[in-house]
């Protein structure tokens, strides 16, 4: 006893001035931010979730950003917003200049060949381009002015302008330091016609691994990355002296205050908010609707924390998967959707702070949303004539068949999503009663979201809810859902030549009216084929430590600007 | 004296029966449905018109909740106890009468065990798809066993060190906490149901095993069995007539011990997300939902409940038993 009382007494002591003593996220600078998941791979080829991609746009620059406070794109890398001119009915010239000074992190200044070298890399072959192409495949050449180094013209299919600069601009003098892809073109590259040489090029970009180290391709954004631990934390340091710092008036998006990112990945919604309120995370964005409410309702929570609501673009869906026999005809996808019952699942996982949709165009940009169409109710009645419609018969056991006696497909499906979050849980739960009430039996899938990732892109899901977030400025579906991209982003696995037609239409056009008639159309034409529902769209919920000052929310995702956060100063002692 | 001590143990046997026989009860009468979730009245306060025993955050009754995990805890810990039991046994009672000489065999036998024992390391896919595990290990020692019929060395006869073989493996498995052994390999590849029992079995045998290896030493060495040995019995017909016996009863007293520590061992897996899937509910999934509504009071003393009655009551009857057999007198 003797022995044990200098080591209680020196462990009280101890307790007691761990306990006195301000914690470490007090007296740094470092921003910790909550992921639902890992970015997983940062080559910035293959940017493939949220986290990923809020990770590339704070290494990287591209020409323009995508602003919801301009309701547009604003210039980020470029000086001003390009100029366009038509040169014929399809093709579009788009002029940039970029800004004077962006400097890469060598010192060397960003220039025109620089993009033309990103735009060759985002096309040659033996990479991993399809991304890239789903995305950006409308920009068919780079033309550099001879005059200015800084000044180049793209010629793009279509009328989109801010597709044309939305892709993080690589440098070309750490990627390819003796520029032989200078001597080939975009073109050339796109029909192929240099393999030697690009096949060198894809064997060194494949030897630097960007996928794990991002470092080996330091962008010209305001932040490197400085540690990565694989599923469990990422943090990024802000370069010391930044070329934006230079700008005696930053506008918005050249703004980056904090010292310190560092974005802890904690899959799991209730995790995450008991590591919020024990102060070990700073900010939490996409909470849970019943934490976010519960954490208002409380004194204490409310003295450290403060709270932001935003409306999103992001919404959630239950995506099928169209190459699986059961679920190839549309009849039985329109009979599924009514098993879902979205007024309920609003109420109880969102606590009523959402709002349904027809499509996936948010039902707050009216001119472009289809009011004209119902939104799909939880009707069982209905789902059983659509399965009957769709050849669906009902088994003395009780199962749903279709086909011929010999081969027969029975109506049996998983439903997978994301595990820990509980609004998929809630969703996946109702309409597996909903579903098994009829006689169709369902399994919950509920998975890593790694693996969930690679099940995803094998296409070895039935049913997917997930979270989808679109953008209010770019009406470009070709990823998503042009057959083009089936196997890339197209994880539905839906191929249609009337949607492919209409998402071509889409890109093309840039007068508005026109906009508005093939949007209308192209939901319609959703709604009937229905590759996914949207349940609703969500409200981003912010939770963030008082200490951060103001929280830049927006309706974009993540939902905020984790580089203009500036925490507020520490009073002095 | 004695009579109080009689009352006592009445009491407590009849409370701790009852209740088993109530959670048998319940495992038979849950309903067999996919329940609805209640939507309108998610994370209800328990005893409420509909709800007695309040809903989780995803509107599911915990009431049903409940019954339905009293069906799992019977129809998985139960027998993966069973499982576990006759594993040690059989591998203790052998290890403890055989040791490390008596049994021998030849050598194109000890290969072809023993490379479809490395199978083993295999163990998160064999769990997987236990059936075509099984065969596949079989196969592999098989076709060992089938190359090596014409080399002489592989003919020999050699002795197999059962007793090492077997102390080696419970000192492996020991050394490891039995919770990080089972979620390392859950995490690997998530189990299938059985799997989930299979692998609740081969990771829980060894007190069993140690405790029949160390009765059949002790009554392999009693001057009974050593005559009968003499008279001409067979090893077989000694341990079917004269060891098994007398050891078999520790092994029912260790029944009750083993199933509250698998029915422990199973929740703690479900809490953490790791155990059954979703479709299967269990105590431990219910008990893990208070993480997402911490001020539901209900979601964790129902089942909390129900998990420390059902382990009181389980080791109440291990302990009532133990009282009232020694085999080793």
């Amino acid at each position: 006893m003797k022995q044990l009382l200098p080591g209680l007494i020196l462990l009280l002591w101890a307790s007691l001035c761990s306990s006195c003593s301000p914690t470490p996220a007090e007296t740094s600078s470092t921003i910790r931010i909550r992921w639902a998941r890992d970015p997983e791979n940062l080559d910035p080829l293959i940017v493939d979730n949220p986290s990923a991609n809020e990770t590339i746009n704070l290494l990287h620059c591209s020409l323009l950003q995508a602003s919801e406070a301009a309701r547009g794109y604003t210039p980020w890398l470029a000086a001003a917003m390009p100029t366009t001119q038509a040169l014929n009915d399809s093709l579009l010239l788009i002029t940039y200049q970029i800004r004077p000074e962006a400097t890469w992190d060598n010192g060397s200044p960003v220039l025109a060949r620089d993009v033309a070298f990103t735009l060759k890399v985002m096309n040659c072959p033996g990479l991993p381009i399809e991304i890239a192409q789903a995305h950006y495949g409308v920009i068919r050449d780079i033309r550099l002015d001879p005059q200015d180094s800084r000044r180049f013209t793209l010629v793009c299919v279509g009328q989109d302008v801010g597709t044309s600069g939305d892709y993080a601009i690589l440098p070309e003098y750490a990627l390819d330091p003796q520029g032989k892809l200078r001597t080939v073109s975009v073109p050339e590259l796109r029909r192929q016609q240099q393999p030697a040489l690009a096949a060198e090029f894809a064997r060194r970009y494949q030897s630097l691994e960007l996928a794990r180290h991002p470092e080996r391709a330091p962008g010209c954004g305001p932040y490197r990355l400085v540690k990565w631990q694989n599923g469990r934390s990422l943090t990024l340091q802000r370069k010391t002296s930044w070329w934006a710092d230079k700008l005696s008036a930053p506008p918005a998006v050249l703004q980056a205050f904090p010292e310190r990112l560092t974005f802890q990945v904690i899959p799991d919604a209730a995790t995450a908010t008991l590591a919020l309120r024990r102060g070990e995370l700073d900010l939490y964005s996409l909470m849970p609707a019943g934490e976010f409410a519960r954490l208002q309702q409380s004194a204490t929570d409310t003295q450290r924390l403060q709270f932001h609501t935003i409306d999103s673009y992001q919404f959630l869906t239950a995506s099928f998967n169209v190459r699986r026999p059961a679920l190839q005809n549309r009849l039985t996808r329109q009979a599924l959707t009514h098993l879902f019952n979205v007024p309920a699942l609003i109420q109880a996982s969102q606590q009523g702070a959402a709002y349904p949709s027809v499509s996936l165009i948010s039902p707050r940009l009216k001119p472009y949303y289809n009011d004209s169409l119902p939104l799909p109710d939880f009707n069982p009645a209905q789902a059983v004539q659509l399965l009957q419609q769709a050849g669906w018969q009902r088994s003395a056991t009780g199962s749903w068949l279709r086909g011929t006696t010999a081969q027969p497909v029975l109506l049996k499906l998983s439903v997978s999503y994301r595990a820990g979050e509980p609004s998929f849980e809630t969703a996946a739960l109702q309409f597996r009663a909903a579903a098994t009430a009829l006689g169709i039996p369902v399994e919950l899938r509920p998975t890593e979201p790694s693996l969930l990732s690679r099940q995803v892109r094998a296409g070895e899901t039935d049913i997917l809810i997930n979270n989808l977030s679109g953008q209010p400025f770019s009406y470009d579906f070709t990823s998503l859902l042009h057959s083009s991209s089936v196997g890339v982003s197209n994880f539905t696995g839906f191929s249609n030549p009337a949607a492919d037609n209409l998402i071509e239409q889409l890109v093309a056009t840039q007068q508005p009216a026109r906009k508005i008639i093939l949007l209308r159309r192209f939901q319609r034409l959703l709604a009937q084929e229905r590759p996914f529902t949207v349940l609703y769209f969500l409200k981003y919920r912010i939770a963030a430590t008082r200490r951060l000052g103001h929280i830049p929310v927006t309706g974009l995702k993540p939902g905020y600007e984790a580089a203009r956060i500036r925490p507020l100063p520490l009073p002095v002692q | 004296m004695s009579r109080v001590r009689v009352a006592g143990f009445g009491k407590r046997k009849v409370l701790a029966s009852g209740w088993l026989a109530g959670i048998l009860v319940a495992a038979f009468l849950a309903p067999t449905s996919i329940p609805t979730p209640d939507l309108l009245h998610t994370t209800q306060a328990p005893f409420q018109a509909g709800h007695w025993l309040g809903t989780d955050p995803q509107g599911l009754d915990v009431g049903v909740s409940l019954l339905q995990g009293s069906r799992t805890v019977v129809l998985s810990s139960v027998p993966a106890a069973i499982l576990t039991l006759l594993l040690g046994a059989v591998l203790g009672s052998a290890a403890g009468f055989w040791r490390n000489r008596a049994l021998t065999t030849v050598a194109r036998v000890a290969v072809a065990v023993l490379v479809a024992g490395l199978g083993l390391l295999f163990l998160p896919q064999l769990l997987a798809f236990p059936l075509l595990g099984s065969m596949l290990l079989v196969a592999a020692g098989a076709l060992m066993y089938w190359p090596l019929r014409r080399a002489a060395w592989a003919q020999r006869s050699v002795a197999v060190p059962l007793d090492s073989l077997l102390m080696g493996a419970v000192n492996l498995l020991d050394s490891i906490p039995i919770l990080i052994l089972v979620i390392g390999v859950a995490a690997m590849q998530r189990p299938s149901a059985t799997g989930t029992i299979a692998l609740l079995a081969l990771t829980c045998w060894t007190t069993a095993a140690r405790i029949m290896r160390t009765t059949t030493l002790q009554i392999a060495a009693r001057p009974y069995v050593e005559a009968a040995r003499m008279v001409g019995l067979t090893n077989f017909q000694l341990l079917r007539r004269h060891i098994w016996p007398n050891t078999w009863p520790l092994l029912a007293l260790q029944l009750p011990l083993t199933v509250a520590a698998l029915i422990g061992l199973e929740t703690t897996l479900s809490f953490l997300g790791v155990g059954f899937s979703p479709d299967i509910p269990s105590w431990g999934k219910l008990l893990s939902t208070v993480r997402q509504a911490p001020t539901a009071w209900w979601l964790a003393l129902w089942p909390g409940l129900a998990l420390a009655g059902t382990i009181v009551s389980l080791h109440s009857l291990a302990g009532l038993g133990a009282n009232r057999s020694d085999v080793t007198k």
